[in-house]
């Protein structure tokens, strides 16, 4: 049974380790903090702008990977990328996730501008941008992160990629998630959804405000671990609802992460929160162990291959000094650096180099020498470390994450069994 | 057109400007202030934020030190409110000569610069970041100043006694009448509407535009060479007090502490035109190898945002042999009746913020000698509005008003402590104002996440307010985000650039904000 080392649980961790477990790895799922499932919105990305809106992401990767060349996605083809979606669909069943990858679907965001993502929670399907819609924002007086007539006003003013307009009306109302409290958070209010009680009163509260034929838009806090939460809301008020998401602590991505997580135990893989890696052994070109900072001195995990999830400049995995030298912090590995200057100063202008600069690795997922050799013989790499992505200007970060996984996942357990088929023939 | 008229007409808005704009006004003449932007957003929002002691002057220019000493004190009482005493040092680095400490203590003896040499050791105690290599200290009246703070006091003392102050109002032209000044021209930036004042005087404040604005009244050859100064703000106070090298004046050689941050400076860079400084990374480099060598591990902290700012260095050839009356080292009165034969015109360019109110005092004693028209100036006693109770700037205010609202108030930016009835309060006093000139006076956006996540609350806030639409609202927030980028991506590295990856997450990844609707006016001021 082959021994698996994934160091970071945010979707590419996530997904890989379950895969790996299921098809009978021994797994362990090191992670520092709580991954960056959290960050985004509860939708699955595969490509929004190339840089023009898209509508087709899968038909659209074949000539966005050739016009990039150096992007993960000139390694993960659209049959891979859409063979993993369709697996992250099964992970997570369809109560938390929905949609076909190989459209679109435009939904409102907090500022009123309208998104293109491929996979979406169900709770947000109703908020699709097509013409003709006609919806009531609703926002909660308590949350500072969600101002309903920013989110109308903007749709109002907007030609929908489909075509035509919609029309947006605004309400702002006031049901106190905790008392005597007026600067609530997003979370505190998913929680309190989780209370049938409280979701009736908040259900009657936000029906005195919805007119004849509205669908209702609220901010994404309708529940935490009770899935169905929002669809009984809807059923409350008698009228299609949609969750609109909220900057980051996301509940939405809460929900899928601890659904994904959850999977993840369920499967055997044995999930060590909390830690950070500190060091590695390696010999005769492969990584042996890496060490894991613990109370009580630090911990030695052996594993046959090793996969490295664990984002980008975002959560630390990346990094630029004060001279800008650049770093990977785990394995220290040489990096893919754009050339010329790292930053610049056009804020509204091209992606900024900086964020393109990351791990290279070989249409396996084996990290290598950027344009060269392999760095270790059983080293993988997922998701945001990857070099050659501006993840969140394409819209392309769970795209990349879930197929990169599956890819490594997959080359890790052939890598496996070549091993035992030569092992036996020996 | 819309028609004015006053007694005195100050362009520029800085602190220089609105010193004399107070000043004037408190002589008892009617008086206008004009600034092509809003207040305090010339060098006066570039700068770096300490009050001298005058100990920085000690050796190479004791006249200054002199005067900064006086002015220290005044300033920390009439702008009570926009001062923190917080002390400071000099002190020699392994790489100082400790002996030119002598040379240091008795300049400042000699200039009246308050001092005490202090132990190695008591130093660090207070200062437990400082290199630990230093071997002689020297402790002075460095306090730090809030210079929108400062600039608001005096712009509403000014008010109070019947000035005017128009913000975003430039100065196009300046029209004269025979050998006296008739006329000032400016544009309303915000309307677009021609706005003419009748007055009898011009008091040119405008610094390292000065030369451009002598010139609309037909004086030439005004020069005024932009000396541009890098500053870095880090996230945190690294020191609680003031810490200079005890060396000559140089570049990057004093570390303040400004509310929440300290600011590493400054640098001294000729430069072509004042309105395009570049923050040079060779620049950001020497700033790191001098917050180094004043505090070890300098180059780990967190840098947030740079800014650079341009000294208005006069550079006359024609200045009148009478004028040397009104100079002193480091700024210059130029009398335009001696030079060019206008009578009504007088040109100030120079010194330093911490002595603002001296200089309006030189200057408007200047114009009331041109009128024969001796007023005692008052500006040294009484406090400016906000200030009265005397006391001084600490901290931990923010944090004690929070304590008493936070049951009935929103908090939009965490870092800052700003509450909502702060933002809607300051965005009703300036319902044109963009989100940079309330940030100036709130701060918001200028902590840590440098506007990740109050940008956004701010345009919603904003939103619910009467004076702006769906279009405004959204074009202030672009604005905002493109102008917190110009003093980011010069420092971006270490911990800001997992920072703004966050910040691209939010803005790019979950709000899509690039894709928003294009505005059929885009705002840029
Ligand atoms: C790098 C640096 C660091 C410094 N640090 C310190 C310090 O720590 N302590 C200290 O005491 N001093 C310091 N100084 C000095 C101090 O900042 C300046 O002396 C002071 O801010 C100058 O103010 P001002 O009003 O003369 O100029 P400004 O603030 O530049 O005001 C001029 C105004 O004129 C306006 N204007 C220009 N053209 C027009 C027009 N056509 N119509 C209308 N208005 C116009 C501009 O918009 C501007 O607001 C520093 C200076 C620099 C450059
Ligand atoms: C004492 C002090 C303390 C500070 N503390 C902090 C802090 O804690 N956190 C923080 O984030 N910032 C801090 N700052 C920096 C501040 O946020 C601004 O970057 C700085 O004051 C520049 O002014 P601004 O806001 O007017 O310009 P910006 O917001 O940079 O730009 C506004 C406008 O000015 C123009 N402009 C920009 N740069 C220049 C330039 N170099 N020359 C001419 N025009 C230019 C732009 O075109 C734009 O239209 C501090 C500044 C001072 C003086």
């Amino acid at each position: 049974m082959t021994r698996v080392v994934v160091i970071g649980a945010g979707l590419a961790g996530l997904v890989a380790s379950i895969r790996l477990a299921d098809a009978g790895a021994r797994v362990a799922l090191l992670n520092k903090g709580t991954g960056g499932l959290q960050l985004g919105q509860g939708t699955v990305d595969v490509l929004g702008y190339a840089p023009e809106r898209v509508q087709r992401p899968l038909d659209a990767l074949a000539g966005f990977a050739q016009a990039h060349p150096g992007h993960p996605y000139g390694m993960l083809d659209a049959a891979l990328v859409a063979r993993s979606l369709e697996y992250l669909k099964e992970l997570l069943g369809p109560g938390l996730l929905t949609g076909d990858p190989a459209v679109n679907l435009h939904l409102p965001t907090a500022v009123g501008s309208v998104r293109p993502t491929a996979l979406v929670s169900p709770s947000m399907t109703a908020g699709s941008c097509v013409d003709g819609a006609s919806f009531v924002i609703v926002g909660l007086r308590r949350i500072k992160d969600f101002y309903p007539e920013l989110v109308a006003q903007n749709l109002n003013r907007t030609d929908l990629p489909g075509g035509g307009r919609l029309t947006a009306r605004h309400v702002m109302i006031d049901i106190p998630a905790r008392e005597n409290e007026v600067d609530s958070s997003g979370l505190t209010y998913a929680r309190a959804l989780d209370d049938p009680g409280f979701r009736r009163r908040f259900a009657q509260g936000v029906a005195a405000v919805v007119g004849e034929g509205e669908t209702v838009g609220l901010p994404a806090v309708l529940g935490l671990d009770d899935h169905g939460a929002w669809a009984e809301i809807a059923e409350l008020i008698g009228a299609p609802v949609f969750e609109i998401p909220l900057p980051p602590p996301s509940v939405p991505g809460m929900r899928q992460n601890r659904a994904l997580t959850a999977r993840a135990k369920a499967a055997g893989v044995r999930v060590v929160p909390g830690s950070r890696v500190t060091g590695f052994r390696s010999s005769a070109g492969a990584v042996d162990s890496v060490q894991l900072a613990t109370a009580g001195g630090d911990r030695d995990f052996k594993a046959d291959a090793f996969l490295l999830a664990t984002g980008g400049f975002e959560s630390g995995a990346l990094s630029a000094d004060s001279y800008h030298n650049l770093h990977e912090a785990v394995f220290d590995l040489p990096l893919r650096r754009p050339e010329g200057h790292l930053v610049h100063g056009d804020y509204w202008g091209d992606p900024q180099p900086l964020f393109t600069a990351g791990v290279e690795t070989d249409d396996t997922m084996l990290v290598r020498h950027p344009g060269g050799e392999p760095v270790y013989s059983n080293l993988y790499a997922a998701g945001g470390i990857l070099a050659g992505a501006t993840r969140w200007q394409e819209k392309s970060g769970e795209g990349i994450a879930v197929a990169s996984a599956v890819r490594a996942a997959d080359s890790i357990l052939e890598a496996a069994t070549t091993a035992t088929t030569q092992g036996a023939a020996s | 057109m819309k028609t004015l008229s006053a007694d005195v007409v100050v362009v520029g808005g800085g602190s220089t400007g609105v010193g004399v704009v107070r000043d004037v006004a408190m002589r008892g003449y009617s008086a206008i202030l004009v600034d092509r932007a809003d207040l305090a957003q010339g060098t006066t929002g570039r700068y770096h934020g300490l009050l001298h002691s005058g100990g920085r002057y000690v050796v190479s220019d004791p006249h200054s030190a002199t005067e900064c000493a006086e002015e220290n004190a005044i300033i920390s009482r009439i702008n009570a409110d926009a001062v923190e005493l917080t002390g400071g040092y000099f002190v020699a680095t392994q790489v100082d000569d400790p002996a030119w400490g002598d040379d240091w203590a008795k300049g400042a003896t000699d200039t009246k610069v308050p001092f005490e040499e202090v132990s190695v050791a008591d130093v660090l105690k207070a200062e437990p970041r400082l290199n630990p290599k230093i071997s002689r200290a020297f402790a002075v009246q460095d306090g730090s100043v809030d210079g929108w703070q400062m600039v608001w006091g005096a712009a509403n003392s000014a008010k109070q006694y019947g000035a005017q102050i128009l913000t975003y109002h430039r100065v196009t032209g300046i029209t004269r009448d025979g050998d006296r000044v008739s006329q000032v021209i400016c544009t309303d930036d915000k309307t677009g509407e021609e706005v003419r004042i009748s007055t009898n005087f011009v008091l040119n404040c405008a610094a390292a535009w000065g030369g451009g604005i002598a010139a609309m009244a037909g004086c030439p050859d005004v020069q005024v060479v932009p000396g541009a100064g890098i500053m870095i703000a880090m996230n945190h106070r690294l020191t609680n007090s003031v810490v200079n090298r005890l060396t000559y004046p140089a570049d990057g050689d004093i570390l303040v502490p400004v509310h929440t941050v300290c600011i590493i400076g400054t640098t001294d860079q000729k430069a072509d035109d004042p309105d395009r400084l570049m923050i040079d990374w060779g620049e950001v480099q020497q700033m790191m190898d001098c917050g180094e060598l004043l505090v070890p591990g300098f180059r780990s902290a967190r840098a947030i945002h740079a800014w650079a700012g341009a000294r208005p260095l006069v550079k006359d050839s024609r200045v009148g042999a009478g004028d040397t009356r009104h100079m002193s080292r480091g700024m210059s009165i130029i009398d335009h009746s001696d030079r060019d034969g206008l009578k009504g015109l007088l040109t100030i360019a120079g010194g330093k913020l911490t002595t603002y109110r001296l200089m309006a005092e030189k200057v408007v004693n200047a114009m009331c000698a041109q009128l024969n028209d001796p007023r005692p100036c008052r500006t040294a006693t009484e406090q400016v509005p906000g200030s009265e109770s005397g006391r001084n700037y600490v901290i931990t205010h923010r944090l004690e008003e929070r304590e008493h609202d936070r049951y009935d108030d929103q908090i939009l930016c965490e870092c800052e402590l700003m509450s909502k009835g702060m933002f809607t309060r300051a965005l009703a006093d300036q319902p044109k104002g963009s989100f940079d000139d309330l940030r100036r006076q709130l701060r918001l956006g200028m902590g840590p996440c440098q506007g990740g996540f109050c940008s956004m609350r701010a345009t919603g806030v904003a939103l619910q307010s009467e004076h702006i639409d769906i279009e405004r609202a959204t074009g202030l927030m672009r604005l905002f985000l493109k102008n917190r980028w110009i003093g980011i991506w010069p420092i971006l590295y270490g911990d800001q650039v997992r920072q703004t990856a966050l910040d691209n997450w939010i803005f790019q990844g979950t709000l899509d904000v690039e894709h928003l609707p294009g505005p059929t006016h885009e705002e840029v001021v």
